[in-house]
């Protein structure tokens, strides 16, 4: 029944076109969402989808690359980086982010429209691409700006990772759509990510948390005076 | 085949850091892993080409990468003969937990190995990659000390640093995209040699924009303004050993991936462009950083917006894109991590002797710590570029040959307007802190206590003295087997 739909090349890019609108939706929420855990599953399904549509795109390129980063992208981005960053996030107790800095979810929202459509026309002028790949690129491109975003007007060191994490799918994307890289270079990048998102929410508890200790030490202390903490 | 040594070398420091008991020992394998690695590098160069042999095809050297590596390794053993006094002190003065003191050296080392790697990659991927983790291990040595401000330090250089560097990867998809129309690169490659050799065939217009891209990424890394805003934090409030590595070797980082990416594209149409941009933001880097110079009153802020000012010199020189420019800039390169590493040495003791890093708070300077004084004293007059210092001949060898670009005469102007007032900068902060004695001086009716002196080890003195000692020579200098090493350096990145 659903075999001869898998190697319907139209059927199959119909389902990839599909899928990138659902990305795209899961960039606006994480734009704009306030409750970390719900930040949290965002991001969990944009990876899913990021792996469906490799492993769609495997089913009709047939190049095996996509089908391993399919599972790499399942195993590090689905699976792991979200287990980790959740133990964290009960670490810390807290459950909302409400700051934002220059820029409100609803003006983000429409500066991330401007930045599609700047994407667009911007990639337009280089890559004489097929449509489905042009697409992939541009929306590529357009999440790791949208995740910019969300690093630039979010304060929570939790939720600035999480839009890092938005960029990293977003070049991720915008790389298997424009040309295949080496899978040994996809790998480094993995283990790059994890160490760093390791690193960043371990310093995250000890400035989203809401115990006071690291103010207090600094003031027993005088450590590092500078002109704003005195 | 020495690239095993090294990754051997590097090995054995870490395990051998990771097993020890006492910080003198932690602090003895941190130098000797240092010392090791200049030797390999003199061997490697000493050997000739032959010893450039990496034995494997992502890595490769080459005088650039060799002479980098090399100003790393040199950084990295005084930084760690300086540690060994700092860091006791930092944890005598209960400002760094013990707890924490292996994580350190852990990450010093880790620091250098990584550094090192990302010099030799011959993948540009595999350099963006170790450019990430030198990220990574130096934002641990800022997070050190776990105070709330050195966390957010090193927060906001992770995310700045790492966020652009996910720029320069969308540079590095369009330039393997782009290598695969060249029937020279084998369907694609990021290989900087077989891009090296293929350069003229690559589309002018595609490596341009491959090149923003890739500029973003590195320009973070170097703090190039825009992107320099977590420089000053970070540098500042990074331990003093800590900061000497993050501007004398870390910057370089960024600007050898500059180097690197501006001697492809100027084997194209594209290269005057270029030119153009790298001048462009090289001037906007020294603008905006000696306008942030004259007001501050922090002495490591002071020095760290002079390290985006030296960047933007850095940029202009490699802009300026001739042979004579860029043998001059490979020399301010190493002048300038001397020199600045060594205000961060004095800067650090004279932190130790009045526990900040304010002009208001510092008294009886060059009476209680004479060499931190004078060592500050001699290192600003050499960072603002005077006689006999080889920032001078460096600078003026850079600005005369940006004289010769179309507009060049407006740009030399501007520029050396924008030194004076780096110059004004220092010399408005050694006014404010140096002079101020407190004998007999009543301060808001209280009269001020008496300072003991902070007794210095003779590990934090001794970096100083001889890297202002090295400075002074190679002002007056330049050895010939330095002379002959940059003129192949210019030679093979095809500038002649």
């Amino acid at each position: 029944m659903i075999s001869p739909l898998l190697t319907d090349p139209l059927f199959l890019e119909g389902a990839i076109k599909i899928l990138f609108v659902f990305v795209l939706v899961t960039a606006a929420l994480v734009i704009s969402a306030r409750n970390l855990a719900s930040l949290l599953t965002t991001y969990t399904i944009q990876s899913l989808l990021l792996a469906l549509i490799a492993g769609l795109l495997y089913l009709i390129e047939g190049s095996p690359v996509l089908l391993s980063i399919a599972a790499l992208t399942f195993v590090s981005k689905v699976l792991l980086i979200p287990f980790f960053i959740n133990i964290v996030e009960e670490k810390v107790k807290i459950r909302r982010d409400m700051k934002f800095n220059y820029l409100e979810p609803t003006s983000s929202l429409m500066v991330s429209i401007a930045l599609v459509l700047l994407a667009y026309v911007f990639l337009s002028g280089f890559f004489a691409l097929d449509r489905l790949f042009f697409f992939g690129a541009v929306i590529g491109l357009s999440l790791t700006l949208m995740g910019m975003l969300v690093m630039f007007s979010r304060r929570k060191v939790i939720t600035k990772v999480l839009g890092y994490l938005t960029m990293e799918n977003g070049v991720l994307l915008f790389g298997i759509f424009v040309t295949e890289l080496p899978f040994i270079i996809e790998v480094l990048i993995i283990i790059d990510l994890i160490i760093l998102v390791l690193l960043t929410t371990i310093l995250a508890v000890g400035i989203d948390s809401t115990i006071e200790e690291y103010h207090q030490r600094l003031l027993k202390l005088k450590i590092w005076s500078g002109r704003e903490y005195l | 085949m020495i690239l095993y040594n090294y990754l051997a070398v590097g090995a054995l420091a870490f395990a051998l850091i990771l097993l020890s008991r006492s910080h003198r020992a932690m602090n003895a394998f941190t130098v000797l892993h240092s010392l090791a690695y200049l030797a390999l590098g003199a061997f490697a160069l000493a050997s000739g080409t032959h010893g450039f042999e990496a034995g494997n095809s992502y890595f490769y050297l080459d005088r650039l990468s060799l002479y980098e590596a090399l100003v790393a390794a040199l950084l990295f053993c005084f930084a760690s003969v300086y540690s060994n006094g700092y860091v006791e002190s930092l944890m005598e003065a209960r400002e760094l937990n013990r707890k924490n003191l292996k994580i350190f050296y852990m990450a010093f080392s880790l620091l250098l190995t990584t550094t090192t790697l990302a010099f030799f990659s011959d993948s540009l991927a595999l350099f963006w990659i170790f450019a990430e983790l030198t990220t990574v291990f130096s934002a641990v040595l800022v997070a050190i000390l776990s105070a709330r401000e050195n966390i957010d330090a090193a927060l906001k250089y992770i995310f700045i640093a790492s966020g652009a560097m996910l720029f320069a990867f969308i540079g590095l998809i369009f330039l393997f995209k782009l290598s695969g129309e060249v029937p020279g690169c084998g369907g694609g490659t990021l290989n900087w040699t077989v891009l090296m050799a293929n350069a003229g065939s690559l589309s002018p217009k595609m490596l341009t924009a491959s090149f923003v891209f890739i500029f973003i990424g590195f320009a973070a890394k170097s703090g190039i303004v825009p992107f320099h805003t977590w420089l000053p934090d970070a540098h500042s409030k990074a331990p003093s050993a800590v900061s000497a590595i993050l501007s004398g070797v870390l910057l370089n980082v960024g600007t050898y991936g500059i180097l690197r990416m501006y001697a492809l594209v100027r084997q194209t149409e594209a290269g005057p462009l270029v030119s153009g941009f790298l001048i462009a933001f090289g001037l906007l880097t020294v603008a905006v950083a000696v306008l942030n110079m004259l007001r501050q009153k922090n002495m490591k802020m002071l020095i760290a917006f002079s390290s985006v000012e030296h960047m933007g010199i850095i940029l202009l020189g490699i802009g300026a894109g001739s042979p004579l420019a860029l043998f001059w800039t490979l020399y301010y390169v190493l002048a300038h991590s001397l020199t600045k590493a060594s205000l961060f040495f004095s800067a650090g003791i004279l932190h130790r002797q009045y526990e900040s890093n304010l002009a208001g708070d510092m008294r009886d300077v060059l009476q209680l710590q004479p060499l931190a004084g004078w060592g500050f004293i001699v290192g600003s007059v050499a960072i603002v570029g005077l006689p006999p210092f080889p920032i001078f001949s460096a600078k003026l060898s850079i600005l005369l040959e940006a004289a010769r670009l179309p507009y060049g005469g407006i740009l030399v102007f501007a520029v050396l307007v924008f030194l004076v007032l780096a110059s004004a900068a220092f010399a408005r902060f050694l006014l404010e802190a140096f002079t101020r004695r407190s004998s007999g001086s009543v301060s808001n009716g209280l009269s001020e206590e008496p300072l003991q002196p902070y007794h210095v080890r003779l590990g934090m003195k001794v970096p100083i003295a001889v890297m202002l000692c090295l400075v002074l020579v190679l002002g007056v200098y330049c050895p010939p087997f330095l002379e002959k090493l940059l003129n192949g350096i210019v030679q093979e990145l095809g500038y002649i």
